[in-house]
């Protein structure tokens, strides 16, 4: 079969070689024919008459050589397409209506399609990526759903779990890389010795990190990502061994990986060994994960996710034996969950591109029911010329692969068109957050796409032959010939056809309508939601501040040298410092325990938003007092054991009491009555994560000094636009350190924005699906009625003649469409309820049968349907009765 | 020339199999020597020979190259491929099993009945 493929294959692209080599060995037989009877003593002309008796035409000979060849289907093929072209120029207005429907359609799909492919369909960059797992700590009791894993997980489970064949850990990061005077700063990772045998693939140049180089004494070595190679080293293959500061520490570096090397959605360009203190690999710290380090792990070829995960249950129950704190543990609902890599890091994600993919091709269902719509009508043209061809002997065969020559044809350039839409579709997606997506930096318009598309394009094309070429051949051919050559009623159950068409297309167009209603109407309620602070005239920025620079007390002078200038800047209304602003994209957790709290049964310590603040932050952020003081300048320089908390957090532990002068102790066990922080005042709960995030988990704030970091967020409230602030804010801080860069300068307003992204974009995506699918109805809508109007053109001029009014006709059309919208609307309303409960996971307190909604989508449906029925019936009423009856 | 028969329907694809199964020919060359071997009993229709020859080729049967004629001309030689060959014989086993079965239907007398 195969072999058959190749020669017709070549054949055909070497069509001329064919041909000569045909004509040459047929001339050469006749050749030696003549000659074989002129040498037997036949004369030359008798011979030639002779030939030309035995052999038949010369023609006909070849002619059945092409066909036992095979080579005649091409030709035939080449003579559909040229006669195909033809009537699809012959008919611009049919053509340019189905071409646009297909582009869009394909465009749309072939856009999200491009999205789901690099975030849900495309394996990871690494051998076998479906055997890597993470696993990540859980204590759900205590509000933690996810807290990572810790060291000594690492080292308690590394070589000690069967089901695995590597195990690692990491840490993002962002580390200030160069020489003092050009440092930028960059995405990092700290990752253990093993993390690159782990996903099965390492440095191209050098070597990975070895055991010996896990200490903060010998980590002093680095791993280059292929871009920063050749940016910084210009691709220099003797980078090996050279220095390069990374936090003003020099390291050497070791390795430098392959281009391919990507890990999910990092885009870190050095990798520094994970390096951890002996006792932070004790067992004491085993639960001091704190979401700061991942752990992955790759399976043995034949252990299964459940394997891994009873084997991980059977440690931890065996380790938790020996721990003082297992009962706490016990309580907090503790445990290890192994997941697929892949799945768990675009989790979140999947829902709302599922909705999406779902939406787009409901809205290539519309355009499909649209063309397969026109090409009926289109086919009704044209019964009376094919019923002709028919009786005249063209065979079913020849007129099935006509049709099919002529859908493909037309699907094929719709898809090429499609494919220059999905271009710019990918770019808009882009600009609506689609790169900030998990995976979604891998978001490509490449050959494979373009393949995947012009195949469909193709697949699809035969699909809508199959209802044209059944409408042509189930008639029968006297009666075509004879009643559509007088322009009678068409076919009941054509009819019939083509409003269910309709119908199911109105229905469809109403779910895509009322989906992107229940979205819009998500976005609207989680905009409506206050963040709990006043987020106008706010600029914030982080500043990282290297452990090698700077103490502690370096940290804290820094900081109130940058109070210091700021507070006396014109413009600035108050300005302070929090080692996490409120949407930053990360806000961690830790424990704190209350004085006098006891706990009740099954309670665990719970987690809580835990900053410290330095200035004047809560005025800078607009937080609202609900009781005694805010913490202020004068609390960070005296280092006085007071807090504040939230009314969150109040709440939960003196339900009917005060929280002020409460005394509590940051971490999960009660410390020296002189350790304990007292609380001056009670806050307004504030949102950390997102708008959308539902449980007040608490929040308390300390004075700067007792929680210093190695990265601090500076808030300002400005009078002046806080954008046109940014500039001043970084001349500021270089003026303390000109190595010290202020990055993610946004302001506050723009962060509630970013964070909404995840609903915004789905709502926008929806609208604009839902827009063309009403386009498109109204085309389909307008197509079909516009037809019947035309088939009736007779039957209505009669009945004009006998005395019909042009109202009874026009309402008799307006009549039928409204039968059309009843039916799609009671489709559709039903279809929207169960879409509204598939979407309930991407909603947000928004139920799946919103009236409203509902009422809105069937006024705007009902708008475009009558609008698109109206001129069809305008003109079915002003048919002239004498030119109609003249025509015949 | 002696009293030809009629070729029946299918036997001409065989007929060539044969005559290229011997030595390379081309394409009168296939045509002279079905005469010959047949002792100018078989006629071939010269018109449903080269068609016949393209359907073998396409079936990749017989393989088809370029060279020199007998009198230093350019032909186009056709030989027999390892499918051809099967083929051939299949189609020799079958024919000789349906030949002898209706000689021997044909060779019934009343006696044996």
């Amino acid at each position: 079969m195969f072999k058959r493929f190749r020669s017709l294959f070549r054949v055909v692209t070497r069509r001329r070689d064919f041909e000569d080599g045909m004509s040459e060995e047929l001339r050469f037989h006749v050749e030696q024919w003549t000659e074989d009877l002129v040498r037997s003593g036949m004369s030359r002309e008798k011979a030639a008459r002779l030939i030309r008796m035995e052999f038949g035409s010369l023609d006909n000979v070849k002619l059945d050589c092409r066909e036992a060849f095979g080579v005649h289907l091409f030709d035939e093929l080449r003579r559909q397409l040229s006669y195909a072209a033809r009537l699809l120029r012959k008919a611009p207005g049919f053509t340019a209506t189905a071409l646009l429907t297909l582009a869009v359609c394909f465009g749309a799909n072939l856009t999200i399609f491009a999205v789901i492919d690099s975030v849900l369909l495309r394996p990871l960059p690494f051998p076998e990526s479906d055997r890597l797992m993470t696993i990540f700590n859980t204590y759900p009791k205590a509000g933690v759903e996810r807290d990572g894993s810790s060291v000594t997980n690492y080292y308690e489970r590394r070589g000690h779990i069967p089901a695995f064949a590597s195990l690692s850990v990491y840490g993002y990061g962002t580390e200030i890389v160069g020489e003092p005077g050009s440092t930028e700063r960059l995405q990092t990772m700290r990752v253990s010795p093993d993390f690159f045998s782990t996903l099965g693939l390492g440095p191209a140049i050098g070597r990975t990190f070895t055991d010996e180089e896990t200490t903060s004494e010998t980590n002093h070595v680095a791993i280059l990502s292929d871009t920063f190679w050749r940016q910084r080293y210009n691709a220099d293959p003797n980078v090996i061994g050279k220095q390069i500061r990374v936090n003003s520490v020099p390291r050497t570096v070791i390795g430098v990986l392959p281009p391919a090397f990507r890990f999910l959605s990092s885009d870190a360009r050095v990798f520094l060994p994970l390096a951890a203190r002996l006792e932070d690999r004790a067992p004491s710290r085993r639960h001091s994960g704190g979401n700061v380090i991942q752990m992955i792990a790759r399976l043995q070829p034949d252990a299964t996710l459940a394997q891994a995960q009873s084997e991980i249950d059977a440690q931890n129950e065996a380790l938790e034996v020996d721990d003082p704190q297992a009962k706490m543990i016990a309580d907090a609902g503790f445990r290890s969950l192994v997941v697929p890599l892949r799945a768990d890091h675009v989790a979140a994600v999947r829902p709302t591109l599922l909705l999406l993919e779902a939406g787009v091709l409901v809205l290539l269902l519309i355009g499909a029911v649209n063309l397969v719509n026109l090409l009926l009508i289109r086919a009704s043209g044209r019964v009376k010329e094919l019923a002709v061809r028919q009786a005249l002997g063209a065979g079913w065969r020849y007129l099935v692969s006509e049709v099919v020559v002529e859908t493909t044809l037309l699907t094929f350039a719709g898809g090429l068109l499609g494919l220059a839409i999905g271009a710019g579709g990918i770019q808009l997606l882009r600009g609506l957050g689609a790169d900030r997506l998990p995976l979604g930096s891998r978001i490509v318009f490449d050959a494979r796409l373009a393949l995947v598309a012009l195949v469909a394009a193709i697949i699809m094309g035969i699909v809508f032959a199959v209802p044209v070429a059944c409408f042509h051949l189930r008639r029968h051919l006297g009666n075509a010939l004879q009643s559509e050559s007088r322009g009678g009623t068409s076919g009941h159950g054509a009819q019939i056809l083509r409003h269910s068409f309709i119908v199911s297309q109105i229905a469809l167009a109403f779910i895509l309508l009322a989906g992107a209603g229940l979205l819009g109407l998500s976005l609207q309620r989680v905009m409506a939601i206050s963040p709990g602070f006043q987020s106008d005239h706010v600029l914030t920025g982080q500043i990282l501040l290297p452990w090698a620079d700077y103490s502690e007390a370096g940290r804290l002078k820094f900081v109130e040298s940058l109070m210091d200038k700021l507070d006396h800047l014109p413009g600035v209304l108050s300005a302070g410092v929090v080692n996490n602003v409120p949407f930053s994209g990360n806000s961690g957790k830790s424990a704190a325990t209350v004085a006098g709290h006891v706990r009740r049964p099954g309670e665990s310590a719970r987690g809580h938003y835990s900053y410290g603040v330095a200035g004047d932050y809560f005025r800078a952020m607009g937080f609202s007092l609900r009781a005694g003081r805010f913490l202020t300048a004068d609390d960070s320089r005296r280092s006085a054991r007071v807090c504040v908390v939230d009314e969150d957090f109040a709440r939960y532990y003196w339900p009917h009491a005060s929280a002020i002068g409460q005394g509590l102790w940051d971490g999960s066990e009660a410390g020296k009555d002189a350790e304990a922080f007292t609380i001056v005042g009670v806050v307004g709960g504030v949102k950390q994560a997102g708008l959308t995030e539902s449980e007040a988990q608490g929040a308390i704030y300390y004075p700067y000094a007792f929680r210093i970091g190695d990265s601090v967020f500076v808030a300002v409230r400005t009078s002046l636009p806080p954008e046109s602030f940014a500039l001043t804010l970084q001349k500021v801080v270089r003026q303390i350190d000109a190595d010290v860069p202020v990055s993610d300068l946004r302001s506050m307003d723009t962060r509630i924005a970013d964070s909404l992204v995840a609903h915004r974009s789905p709502a926008l995506l929806a609208g604009l699906f839902s827009g063309i699918a009403l386009l498109l109805t109204s085309i389909g809508t307008y197509g079909v009625l516009s037809y019947a109007v035309a088939q009736r053109r007779r039957e209505i001029g009669l009945r004009m003649a006998l005395g019909a009014q042009p109202g009874q006709i026009r309402s008799e059309f307006f009549y039928l469409s409204l039968r059309l919208l009843a039916g799609g609307v009671i489709l559709g309303v039903i279809g929207a309820w169960l879409t509204g409960q598939a979407m309930q996971a991407v909603l947000f307190h928004v139920p799946a049968f919103n009236p409203a909604i509902l009422a809105g989508a069937v006024f705007v449906m009902a708008l475009v349907s009558l609008i698109a029925c109206l001129l069809p019936s305008q003109r079915a009423a002003r048919i002239s009765p004498m030119e109609t009856l003249a025509e015949e | 020339m002696g009293k030809t028969a009629e070729l029946l329907p299918g036997t001409l694809d065989m007929l060539i199999l044969k005559a290229v199964s011997l030595k390379p020919l081309h394409g009168y060359g296939v045509l002279l020597r079905i005469r010959q071997i047949s002792k100018d009993a078989l006629e071939i229709p010269q018109g449903s020979l080269y068609p016949a020859l393209y359907r073998l080729e396409h079936h990749d049967l017989i393989a088809a190259e370029w060279g020199q004629s007998e009198n230093n001309r350019r032909a186009k030689y056709y030989t027999l491929t390892a499918a051809g060959r099967r083929r051939l014989r299949d189609e020799t086993a079958g024919w000789n099993r349906l030949a002898s079965a209706i000689a021997a239907a044909l060779n019934t007398t009343p006696e044996e009945v």
